[in-house]
């Protein structure tokens, strides 16, 4: 299969599924809760009815508001077709898949999601957005060291070429386990989730993630909400690639690896979110004034991550 | 001399930004004012033209003959020189055009044809500093680049800006009198010499007097380019002066230091250790840190700006830190990439930051206040200029795809490369500068958002904001020019690579060519590319999804009651997580007052809050070390006892003192 396809491929894939990452959780965690819980299909018929609603916009809002959700979601689509979600052998593997670039782009997705938050003018969108902002510049230098870490190991900064450190080399590398935990925290607060977020609320005073979202409605809401499913699906199935990287699609693989890694990718997406719901279900929201622990512990654990996979290099 | 095309650009533009700095005197109207602007725009664009034509050339360095005033003084433009001459050119042509309504605008504020003239000084200064190759032109440009900068910051005398202006003046003076001591020392006490035997005396020194030397140009350039602790005037300083000479003095003048540390430390002084490195590096992250969390927290548009100035310059020290420690090291790879980086950040630290102060003036001549608390919902009332202040600020963010983002990226790629096989000493010390570099540079999008956000969405917190208009063209023309130059910066990074002369990490000859470091391949041209496809994709989705979409106008909801710019979220408010994270850092003052507003009931009150942030530098270094000054002063003031048998005394011991020195 040509480089070009397979990249396609997953792209398709990976927006294809991204709702279901976002039902599956909310499933998985309704069954935990005792209730029955919607179909984790429901979020397709969400977005699909959000797509053929009116808009309501509020006269206070600028074109910022407008261009926000198509920047947010073309953050998204970004990150979906470069990262090596379904293969290492996309046309992005080792020209474009780097983790700086990667760690950029999703801010540049926050950036607007902030602005389009504030820019209605309500208390909600600037709490949120305030709290929001904050977030992500603290967790970022984690996100930053934690990919190093990798980086590190396999001698290259392209994400496709630190796969080649997940996986068996994990044991190799052991420390590379704790820049795995890092990245753990990192997935979670990127992607609005417990401890940092609540993304189950409306309206109370511990959300982040849905108070910006608050003023947007129909298509405009749709394309945030599968900017965010998109984002964690890929969160999802990088990390499950980093764990095991052995289902990816081989560069020139036949039809029964592609079958391998389809699968292979759906199974890591689905173990992952039952997962997510698991961890969601047992531990508590953290407050956010202490946001900084948090995220100080996300940067120490990748730090030390960092320095022991770096250290026999040195002794 | 050898005449060419560059040395004729060159010499136009220094005569033509010095008959500007003549011509302003000549008339104090409007039309003189044009002309001055006029000229000035195009002196500087044929400097840029040229320095252009020779980055791109052969480099071979322009040499003109010696003229018979300050010691024999030869103009030379040389490589490193003519990067920073296109800049001082560039970003001076952008700021003379848009000088044009901006000075007309606020002529009873100013005295135009002071402050013209001031301005064209201050280029000439920063033009003639980068072409001196002697100790006594290079101070003498310096001077005059420092002293009409000094009369700019208090040209609309207002109190705060003549406080503003005198604090710069000592800082400054500290400074040129550290440099000069420095050049002294090199040079074994003659002043007067040409850097080229500057350089052969100083290989003759030795090790204590190399430290000595290398301490004095330090603390003068550090102090001209804002490094902690040698920075609390730079956050004063620059926001009183006008808007273009602000942009100016926070994009040029501080590269100008760069220039003069570049210079000095690592062409003049021979081989230093690599502890100093380590040191450069260390007070470069501690400026970046201290001054993005300042500038996460101020309130002020133009502050605000000054203080992210004070973090780009900390991140450019810091990259020079790190080039002299791998130099010193035996790492070239490392030492090539951050001198890259550190190149490459100052001519894009130029572009944003000049653009944002210039739009930053169009804001403020629209609103008539700095304070961010009375602006938002700029978006609606100004668009181009809100979409160019974009553009700009995601620019300063070092968010891709722009410019500033490339540079941080080679950086921190050649660190990660260097990482592995590096000792432990090494490899703490890398690691430590990865963390707070990259720590800075995240607060720094904060600050950025914060400063666009507040100003340009949300309700308008004010009348004037409410009321508030495009500013005129010539207003928003240069700024659009800058925010043109930030995207390009970024798809055309390799091009300013080439321009900067490390064409070793371009890999073809195209001008939206890859970059390449320690093996790593990007394609800014592409990533962009790759930004636009999403976008056109996001959008085509949305279409196929809904064709037209319906909407209704409604107010933003808030509870069912009617919502008022007051609930919003204002600047300190969107701060205020940064401001309780890091508490013993941004400590600030809050003082609330509360009185009874009837005699009789206690219990209703008028509330008055005031919030103001503390300089933690000028609390505990700055005034005691003043304090110190001035008492010892009033204990040497005893001396003036008024008996005239003492002071023959005195007198008699003077000379007795010189003569054993003498002797």
């Amino acid at each position: 299969m040509s480089s070009l396809l397979i990249t396609v491929l997953q792209f398709l894939l990976v927006l294809g599924c991204a709702p279901f990452a976002t039902g599956m959780v909310r499933w998985v965690k309704a069954r935990m809760q005792g209730r029955a819980g919607a179909s984790p299909l429901l979020p397709y018929y969400t977005l699909a009815t959000l797509f053929r609603k009116e808009m309501v916009i509020s006269p206070v809002t600028s074109w910022v508001f407008r261009v926000s959700p198509f920047v947010v979601l073309a953050t998204a689509l970004v990150v979906s077709a470069v990262l090596p979600l379904l293969s290492g052998g996309g046309m992005f593997a080792g020209n474009g898949d780097d983790f700086l670039f990667f760690a950029g782009i999703l801010m540049l997705g926050s950036v607007f999601l902030v602005l389009g938050g504030l820019d209605p003018g309500s208390a909600f969108g600037g709490m949120g957005a305030s709290r929001e902002m904050t977030i992500a510049t603290l967790i970022e230098p984690a996100v930053m060291v934690t990919l190093t870490a990798f980086a590190a190991a396999s001698g290259t900064g392209s994400t496709s070429g630190m796969l080649a450190a997940g996986g068996g080399y994990l044991l190799a590398h052991p420390a590379l386990l704790l820049s795995v935990l890092a990245f753990v925290f990192v997935l979670l607060a990127e992607n609005a989730r417990y401890p940092v977020d609540n993304p189950a609320t409306h309206l109370e005073l511990t959300m982040v993630h849905e108070a910006m979202v608050l003023e947007y409605s129909g298509p405009y809401l749709a394309m945030l909400e599968f900017a965010s499913s998109i984002k964690l699906a890929v969160f999802a199935i990088f990390l499950g690639n980093l764990l095991v990287p052995q289902t990816l699609l081989p560069v020139g693989g036949g039809a029964e690896s592609l079958v391998v890694a389809v699968l292979g990718m759906a199974a890591k997406l689905t173990i992952m979110m039952v997962l997510l719901a698991l961890l969601e279900s047992t531990i508590p929201k953290m407050r956010f004034y202490r946001m900084q622990e948090y995220s100080a512990m996300a940067f120490g654990i990748a730090l030390a991550g960092l320095v022991l996979t770096i250290l026999p290099n040195i002794v | 001399m050898q005449w060419s095309w560059t040395s004729i650009g060159i010499l136009v533009s220094i005569a033509g930004t010095l008959s500007a700095a003549l011509l302003a005197l000549c008339g104090r109207g409007l039309w003189t004012h044009r002309m001055v602007q006029v000229v000035l725009a195009m002196s500087t664009a044929t400097g840029a033209v040229a320095g252009v034509v020779f980055l791109f050339g052969n480099r071979v360095p322009v040499l003109f003959d010696a003229v018979d005033v300050l010691y024999g003084l030869r103009l030379v433009l040389h490589p490193l020189a003519a990067i920073f001459f296109v800049i001082v050119n560039g970003i001076a042509c952008a700021a003379a055009l848009y000088a044009i309504p901006y000075v007309a605008a606020h002529q009873r504020t100013y005295h135009v044809p002071m402050v013209n003239s001031a301005v064209a000084v201050f280029v000439f200064g920063m033009q003639t500093v980068l072409l001196a190759s002697n100790v006594i032109g290079f101070m003498f440009s310096w001077e005059l680049m420092s002293m009409a900068s000094f009369f700019l910051v208090m040209a609309d005398r207002d109190e705060a800006s003549v406080k503003a202006a005198m604090l710069y003046l000592v800082m400054t003076h500290l400074g040129a009198a550290a440099i000069l001591a420095g050049f002294s020392v090199l040079g074994g006490g003659n002043p007067l010499l040409d850097f080229s035997a500057l350089a052969t005396s100083a290989r003759s020194l030795s090790s204590p007097y190399i430290l000595l030397a290398f301490a004095l140009f330090f603390f003068g350039f550090g102090s001209k380019a804002g490094l902690v602790p040698l920075h609390v005037w730079l956050p004063e300083a620059h926001p009183q002066a006008p808007s273009h000479v602000s942009a100016l003095m926070s994009g040029v003048m501080l590269k100008i230091a760069v220039y003069g540390f570049i210079l000095t430390a690592m062409m003049l002084l021979p081989g230093l250790p690599p502890g100093i490195g380590m040191l450069v590096a260390g007070v470069g992250l501690v400026s970046a840190v201290a001054g993005s969390l300042a500038a996460a927290a101020n309130r002020d548009i133009k502050q605000t700006l000054a203080w992210s100035s004070v973090e780009n310059l900390g991140l450019i020290f810091c990259m020079l830190g790190v080039h002299m420690f791998a130099a010193s090291r035996g790492m070239p790879e490392l030492a090539g990439t951050a001198a890259a980086a550190a190149l490459f950040h100052c001519v894009v630290h130029a572009i944003f930051k000049s653009g944002l102060f210039l739009t930053a003036g169009g804001i403020v001549h629209a609103m008539h206040t700095r304070s961010l608390e009375r602006m938002g919902g700029l978006a609606v009332r100004m668009p181009v200029l809100s979409g160019a202040f974009l553009v700009l600020a995601l620019g300063a963010s070092a968010l891709p795809p722009f410019g500033a983002f490339f540079g941080e990226w080679m950086f921190l790629r050649g660190l990660i490369h260097a990482f592995v096989g590096a000792d432990a000493g090494t490899m703490a010390f890398l690691l430590a500068v990865f963390s707070g570099f990259v720590f800075a540079s995240s607060m720094a999008i904060f600050a950025m958002v914060k400063l666009f956000a507040i100003a340009c969405v949300g309700q308008p917190r004010s009348a004037a904001a409410a009321h508030a208009q495009e500013p005129p063209r010539g207003l928003v023309y240069p700024v659009l020019l800058l925010a043109v130059g930030m995207i390009m910066s970024g798809v055309a990074a390799a091009t300013i690579l080439r321009a900067i002369g490390m064409e070793y990490l371009v890999r073809t000859d195209r001008v939206f060519a890859p970059i390449v470091v320690s093996g790593s391949v990007l394609q800014p041209a592409g990533l962009a590319g790759m930004v636009i496809l999403a976008l056109v994709l996001a959008f085509l989705f949305r279409r196929l999804w809904t064709g037209d979409p319906r909407e209704r106008t409604y107010p933003t909801w808030d509870c069912g009651q009617p919502i008022t710019a007051a609930m919003e979220y204002t600047a300190t408010a969107f701060s205020a997580p940064i401001r309780f994270f890091f508490r013993p850092i941004l400590q600030n003052r809050k003082i609330v007052t509360t009185a009874a507003v009837v005699a009789t009931n206690a219990y209703v009150r008028s509330h008055t809050m005031t919030f103001a942030s503390r300089s933690l530098w000028m609390e505990y270094l700055h005034l005691p070390i003043a304090r110190l000054i001035t008492w010892k002063s009033t204990q040497i003031r005893k001396l003036q006892n008024g008996t005239i048998q003492f002071y023959l005394i005195l007198i008699f011991l003077a000379l007795l003192v010189a003569l054993v020195i003498a002797v």
